[in-house]
């Protein structure tokens, strides 16, 4: 009997075991996947993963992702219960450059555990996308018109709407020769094409700083049009001269007539603002000539495109290339201001700051050569000198002969060959040989002579203010005679405070006699005042003006 | 003390004056661009300054810290091509915030120039960056494997750090629609990010 429900027990508990067993085994077969794969282009995240093994059937996935600030993980929108292998989550509003954490699960009947990706920055993993083109053909240049990737309103390239960078790569149709052009901006015009030909192009951005570089556009071909019969001007340059800028350019035809339009560099960088005008210089507005000249205050300080357009009444040629003009870089290089000293055998040139015409200084902080051309007067042979410092000696010249000077001024940097025009020419005559000596030890001796009369009128100067300013308390002998008396003598000669106290009282004959009591003396002196002061009105009047008064003036000696 | 703003006033004037008056050539040897680029950050300061006369009262409610990354200065070994990318990014992204909106017509002019300024800072940084990467390529590997062993090593300067500064900004204008308070605080922000950048190119020197 025993042995049976003991057996009984173990068969149940056996079955149950092996039930919960079968339950969890059914229950591990679903493993999460293993491998996602994060890809961002632009705006769009989109997650790749595999199948996990022993995964058949209805399996769906499904993400959540974590801030670092939270606890907790949030369903990913756009990435729930998805049958592929494949999801796309952008309709969610990042902050793309803080870091972001992602976990799948597989679900069946039963889900499967979590599985954390890696967490990352978007905008590290980002991608650039690729950009928006849009041509337009003339007879020798393709102008092209580049849209940053991604949309206006993008998230991930908010702050790059200005940044981006493109580059291309351009073939003819009909051969496979490219050629790349790199770093430019979103309005670009290629020149120096055929007419009448096919040529494609792709462009791809690119963000310098974030190093990262975009795909390629899609292949756009465009024709170019027929050659027109006016070609667009050539060789623009801008010279200054004076207070102007002057406009050159080159033409093979001649009665054209000309215009000049400018735009303001940095609005390359950002083609979608409304100031993006090409617009007119007034003063170059149907010119005849190949050059115009305007005042350099039509530019304010900056970075300006130039572009020229010819016509002869009926037909327009295309706009000529667009050259970059830098107010800073075209400001003229102005010719160096010097002075010249002359020595028997040499001139000795300082070299100065060029002042603009209101005499105001200029301060340059850039290096310069000076180039100093000089002759005699009488031939025409020039010699050379260069030099970078600002003292120039120009040696074993002849001795009182006149010499002439010009000087000009170099940028040290070649790249730019910037030079001013030279300076106006000064003549010098060199100092004879023997003469300059016996000047010299004439002067010598004048200095000399000058230095003893300066000495002995300084003696004399101050003696005189010695005698004024300094007198010697010495009294003469004259007044010792009269005034035996220690006491007087002090009473005249010394400045302390009391004595000029006694001095007060002393005004008061009656009080002559009592001079070794100051303050006594004075109050005395009040009493007697008050004493008689019956008469009031004019008497004790007077005697408190007279009190007042040598109050007032021993305060004034205090 | 009333003549401390004057002395200050004179100084301003003067580097105005140095910088309006040099008759320049631009030059585009990079040994000599600091020179440029604190004369033009300097000017884009002042015209940062000069964009309205005062920070209205009003506008102190909304003021929010942006929490400029200041660790540039901080670390004097940074080599002076990571000093130039990071200033080359700056322009960059304060040439975009001034880019995003069209300003009343008062502002317009300032806001043009200081675009202007911005656009010349940043191409002077590009072309020396350019000639950097042509010129040092070689250079820069030996010195990298040199680097290596060394276990001092300096924190890199942080192009992350900066766009996560200039993202506060952004999202800053456009959750205020772009007011003219707004505009205000950012304005006082860029000038300090400007100045901050001023000191750094100092650095450029001591290299």
């Amino acid at each position: 009997m025993m042995v049976t429900l003991l057996g009984a027990t173990t068969l149940v508990l056996v079955s149950l075991a092996m039930w919960v067993l079968s339950a969890a085994a059914g229950g591990k077969n679903l493993k999460s996947p293993q491998k996602v794969e994060v890809g961002v282009i632009d705006d769009s995240f989109i997650l790749r993963w595999n199948r996990s093994e022993g995964s058949v059937g209805n399996v769906t996935f499904s993400f959540d992702y974590q801030k670092p600030e939270m606890d907790n993980w949030i369903k990913l929108p756009g990435c729930q219960n998805i049958t592929s292998t494949k999801c796309n989550f952008s309709s969610l509003k990042l902050n793309v450059y803080e870091e972001i954490k992602l976990r799948i699960r597989a679900e069946k009947e039963n889900t499967s555990s979590w599985y954390e990706v890696d967490s990352f920055i978007p905008f590290r993993k980002a991608q650039i996308g690729p950009p928006e083109v849009h041509l337009e053909a003339e007879d020798k240049a393709i102008v092209i018109y580049i849209s940053p990737p991604g949309t206006e309103d993008s998230v991930m390239w908010a702050l790059d709407r200005s940044s981006f960078t493109y580059s291309l790569v351009i073939w003819k149709n009909s051969s496979s020769v490219e050629e790349r052009i790199v770093n430019i901006y979103s309005r670009h015009k290629i020149s120096k094409l055929s007419p009448e030909t096919t040529y494609c192009l792709k462009v791809k951005a690119a963000l310098l700083t974030s190093r990262k570089i975009g795909v390629y556009s899609p292949v756009h071909c465009i024709k170019t049009t027929v050659e027109n019969e006016l070609p667009p001007p050539e060789n623009i340059e801008v010279i200054v001269q004076n207070q102007n800028y002057v406009l050159k350019w080159d033409y093979t035809y001649a009665n054209m007539t000309f215009q000049v339009q400018w735009l303001h560099a940095f609005l390359k960088r950002n083609p979608g603002n409304h100031l993006y005008k090409w617009k007119q210089i007034p003063d170059c507005e149907n010119v005849t000539t190949t050059q115009c000249v305007f005042p350099q205050n039509t530019f304010q300080k900056g970075i300006y495109l130039l572009r020229v357009q010819a016509s002869d009444g009926n037909n327009t040629s295309f706009w000529s290339e667009e050259i970059k003009f830098d107010t800073e870089i075209q400001a003229s290089l102005l010719p160096p201001v010097f002075n010249i000293r002359s020595l028997s055998d040499s001139l000795h040139i300082s070299i100065g700051a060029p002042k603009w015409s209101e005499n105001k200084p200029v301060i340059q902080d850039y290096p310069l050569i000076y180039e100093i051309l000089f002759w005699e007067n009488t031939s025409k042979a020039e010699r050379k000198i260069i030099k970078k410092k600002t003292d120039v000696t120009i040696p074993n010249l002849k001795p009182l002969t006149v010499y002439c000077v010009k000087a000009r001024a170099h940028s040290m940097d070649e790249k730019l060959n910037k030079s001013s025009v030279f300076s106006d020419v000064v003549c010098e005559e060199t100092k004879s040989g023997n003469t300059s000596k016996i000047w010299l030890i004439i002067g010598i001796f004048t200095v000399l002579l000058a230095l003893l009369f300066v000495i002995y009128a300084v003696k004399v100067l101050l003696r005189c203010i010695n005698y004024v300013f300094f007198p010697s308390l010495k009294p003469s002998s004259n007044i010792d005679e009269y005034f035996s008396e220690q006491s007087l003598k002090n009473l005249l000669l010394s400045t302390s405070e009391e004595q000029i106290e006694k001095c007060l009282i002393i005004e008061n004959i009656s009080t002559i006699a009592t001079v070794e009591e100051t303050n006594q003396t004075n109050e005395d002196h009040k009493k007697y005042s008050s004493q008689t002061s019956q008469d009031s009105g004019n008497y004790s009047n007077e005697d408190e003006s007279e009190n007042k008064t040598s109050e007032e003036l021993q305060q004034d000696f205090i | 003390m009333s003549t401390i703003p004057n002395m200050i006033q004179k100084c301003l004037w003067l580097e105005f004056l140095m910088g309006t008056f040099i008759a320049g050539t631009l030059s585009l040897d990079c040994n000599s661009l600091n020179v440029h680029l604190r004369r033009v950050t300097w000017q884009n300061l002042r015209l940062l300054s000069s964009m309205s006369n005062s920070f209205p009262v009003e506008c102190l409610r909304e003021n929010i810290a942006f929490e400029l990354p200041q660790e540039f200065l901080q670390y004097t070994q940074h080599m002076k091509k990571d000093i130039k990318k990071a200033f080359y990014e700056m322009s960059l992204q304060t040439f975009n915030i001034f880019s995003q909106h069209t300003f009343k017509s008062g502002k317009e002019r300032h806001v043009k120039q200081i675009q202007i300024g911005l656009d010349q800072q940043a191409e002077y940084l590009n072309q020396c960056l350019e000639e950097d990467k042509n010129e040092n390529e070689d250079m820069k590997e030996m010195k990298e494997n040199e680097m290596k062993p060394s276990e001092a090593r300096v924190p890199q300067l942080s192009n992350l750090e900066l766009r996560r500064y200039f993202n506060r900004i952004d999202n800053f204008l456009k959750e205020k629609k772009y007011s003219d308070c707004a505009w205000e605080i950012v304005r006082v922000e860029i000038r300090r990010c400007l100045y901050y950048f001023y000191k750094f190119t100092a650095l450029f020197r001591r290299k």
